[in-house]
């Protein structure tokens, strides 16, 4: 479970977020909308425990993500927007690294599974990373979040430059994660996609959350609609 | 740890230009070290003959007077190091050839540097050269985009995620980076120690040369990775740690070297001479003149003889004489030359505090000396080359005095037996365990640095660095 409670945080004289509360239950999809500079990331990166909020808490499966960074990091898996790996190695030698840090050893056959399954052919898993598209490089990203077995996961744009067929297997992998039990929270820019993927919507707006909705309640034309007259002024 | 060390080796070995560089230094590092060994076995072969020949001018001496034969001489070479190769510190400038003779303490002469052609004055190529500079410039180009590129590609925050703490992280790849160095270092010192002749006490030294290095390899590799992490892109850290690496093996061990000279200053060599030869000509407490001291003697001969003049002694005074003035020559030499030993020994001390801002300044110290090459071992020389002088020359006069001639009878003959029975000098350089001492400073400096730069990155690496 996430749990983000009047969270207040300001950079200097910019307040980046305002009293931000934000609730997302476990097989849940949660789906931030929001211009650049609306505090997705600020969000993100508070529940990441990279950033300390000045007011408030923020919350992994009822532990503090900032007094208790180690401990709430356990239970969560990232994928930003970008997933940079490291080039030189292989597919399967990056989730093998990866998952050694995260203190998982998993044998051969069970790395290139996770990878399997993430969408990566078989044909791609021992070639160089730096031969890999973004797309590819994200899939192996999605591994290592699922790697970690976590029970939240974080995503900052993941859908970002991903081509249509990548960004539809992305949110059947992430609703599979849902219907196992997993609580995800997902910041975007793509209407389209968050409609698609997420099981709830909020659109912030200059560190506020001005809405939030249900996916079921809202067409693709209508959510563009709302976020479009929310982001006029 | 051992996983982010393994994966950084992986890295390293998949990159064909650091590959490249790899083979290009260890190339370079077995020729000079071979090629080194190779010029120390030919300078030793070249001084094991000009000594064999020096010896047998000397026991082949005809018959002659032996305070001519104290005039006559004979030279004394320094010898070189097993570990020239390794480190000649200042064995190129400062000469390596003493002549002994009565009266007189000469100047070691004929210096590398001195017969060098104009081009290699600059100095020869040695493994130093590579170990202190190109190596740690080296490991800073390595370590210089470790963390930072980590930064700016969003991996960090990936790793960090894994669960790893940011020190683990940064202090891993410190110390893969270090293990670089290392393997370089490990090559370099395993050469030295196949190809040239070496003993017990040379591995010692050889142990602690490995040490020393090691300790600066890791407190460059820590420090550059402290600012590959604690700046925003690649270019502030390389420039900062460039600029400390600069300061560091330029401009500060030049300017302390010069502050310490002028702190405790040697008098210059004209100086040294002319008040050398003052005290000599006055006596030492600067009112007793020579003429005073040997009637004084002369007094003392022939009350302890019970005679009236010099021609009645058995003995030949003139031998007593020459040996009084040498001790009286000696005590002014040990004045003044202990005065510059004890001067000497300020200037190293002083220089040595420089490690506390320069760990390169201790590293060097620790090199030269482990490689027998610093002051402290030329000085050493110097001493028992002085000890042997006394030696011959007491030998030579008493001979004079006590050999069967009488005051004034310079014709009298020593036979060659007799210079055949004088010891020939032989020098053994001190072992590292009676000087490391010396060293005590410059080691607990490049410690402090490793303590320092390991802090350095356990306290002030905060999440920050993430954003």
């Amino acid at each position: 479970m996430i749990s983000v409670k009047n969270i207040t945080k300001t950079f200097k004289n910019f307040e980046a977020l305002k009293n931000l509360s934000i609730e997302v239950v476990e097989g849940e999809i949660y789906g931030l909308l929001g211009s650049n500079g609306a505090g997705k990331s600020t969000t993100i990166n508070i529940l990441l425990g990279f950033l300390d909020p000045d007011i408030g808490e923020a919350f992994i499966n009822g532990i503090n993500a900032n007094s208790e960074t180690h401990k709430a990091r356990k239970n969560i898996g990232y994928i930003p927007e970008n997933v940079n790996l490291y080039p030189y190695l292989t597919g399967i030698e990056n989730l093998d690294y990866f998952c050694k840090l995260a203190g998982k050893n998993y044998n051969l056959e069970k790395l290139k599974e996770i990878l399997i399954e993430c969408g990566l052919d078989l044909i791609d898993l021992d070639k160089k990373v730096n031969t890999y598209s973004k797309g590819m490089r994200q899939k192996v990203g999605i591994a290592i979040a699922l790697a970690k077995e976590a029970s939240v996961y974080l995503l900052d744009e993941p859908a970002s430059g991903l081509d249509p067929l990548a960004s539809t297997e992305l949110s059947s992998i992430l609703k599979k994660l849902s219907n196992g039990g997993a609580t995800i929270l997902m910041a975007s820019h793509d209407i389209f996609r968050v409609r698609e993927t997420c099981n709830r919507i909020g659109i912030l707006k200059n560190g506020v959350l001005v809405k939030e909705m249900d996916t079921a309640s809202v067409t693709t034309k209508e959510l563009e609609s709302i976020y479009i007259e929310y982001m006029k002024d | 740890m051992v996983n982010i060390i393994i994966n950084e080796w992986k890295i390293l070995l998949r990159n064909r230009a650091i590959m490249y560089i790899t083979t290009v230094f260890v190339l370079s590092l077995i020729a000079i070290v071979w090629i080194g060994i190779f010029q120390n076995n030919n300078q030793k072969d070249i001084q094991l003959s000009a000594q064999k020949h020096i010896r047998n001018q000397w026991d082949n001496l005809k018959p002659m007077n032996p305070h001519r034969a104290a005039h006559y001489g004979s030279y004394v070479f320094k010898p070189v190091s097993v570990l020239n190769s390794l480190d000649d510190g200042i064995s190129g400038i400062t000469g390596n050839v003493l002549k002994l003779e009565g009266h007189i303490q000469n100047e070691i002469v004929y210096s590398e540097a001195s017969q060098s052609i104009s081009i290699s004055k600059f100095g020869k190529l040695k493994s130093s050269l590579v170990l202190q500079y190109v190596i740690p410039l080296f490991l800073i180009f390595l370590a210089f985009s470790s963390i930072s590129s980590e930064k700016q590609t969003g991996r960090l925050k990936l790793l960090i995620f894994q669960g790893i703490s940011l020190f683990k992280l940064i202090f891993s790849k410190s110390i893969s980076i270090w293990l670089y160095g290392v393997f370089l270092l490990f090559i370099t010192i395993t050469i030295q120690a196949l190809f040239s002749t070496i003993d017990s006490e040379t591995i010692q030294r050889l142990i602690f040369i490995f040490i020393s290095y090691s300790c600066y390899y890791f407190i460059i590799s820590c420090l550059t990775t402290y600012f590959s992490s604690a700046f925003k892109n690649n270019t502030s850290a390389l420039s900062s740690i460039l600029a400390i690496w600069i300061l560091w093996t330029i401009f500060l061990p030049k300017i302390w070297g010069n502050a310490v000279e002028k702190i405790y200053p040697l008098p210059s060599r004209q100086n040294f001479k002319s008040i050398m030869k003052e005290d000599r000509a006055k006596g030492i407490d600067g009112h007793n003149p020579s003429d005073q001291r040997r009637e004084q003697l002369k007094n003392k001969y022939l009350v302890e003889y019970n005679v009236d003049s010099l021609k009645q002694l058995p003995i030949n005074f003139d031998g007593i004489v020459m040996q009084a003035d040498e001790e009286y020559g000696n005590l002014v030499w040990d004045k003044h030359f202990g005065n510059n030993y004890s001067i000497f020994q300020k200037q190293k001390r002083l220089y040595q505090i420089s490690g506390l801002l320069n760990p390169f300044s201790s590293l060097q110290n620790l090199s030269m000396g482990f490689c027998g090459n610093d002051m402290i071992h030329h000085l050493d020389f110097l001493k028992k080359a002085e000890e042997y002088r006394r030696y011959l020359v007491k030998s030579l006069n008493d001979k004079h005095a006590f050999g069967g001639s009488k005051t004034g009878n310079w014709k009298w003959s020593a036979d060659n037996t007799f210079f055949r029975s004088v010891e020939k000098f032989e020098y053994k350089t001190p072992t590292i365990g009676d000087q490391i001492g010396h060293y005590v400073i410059d080691i607990f400096f490049l410690l402090f640095w490793v303590m320092i730069t390991t802090l350095l990155i356990r306290l002030y690496i905060n999440k920050n660095i993430l954003l």
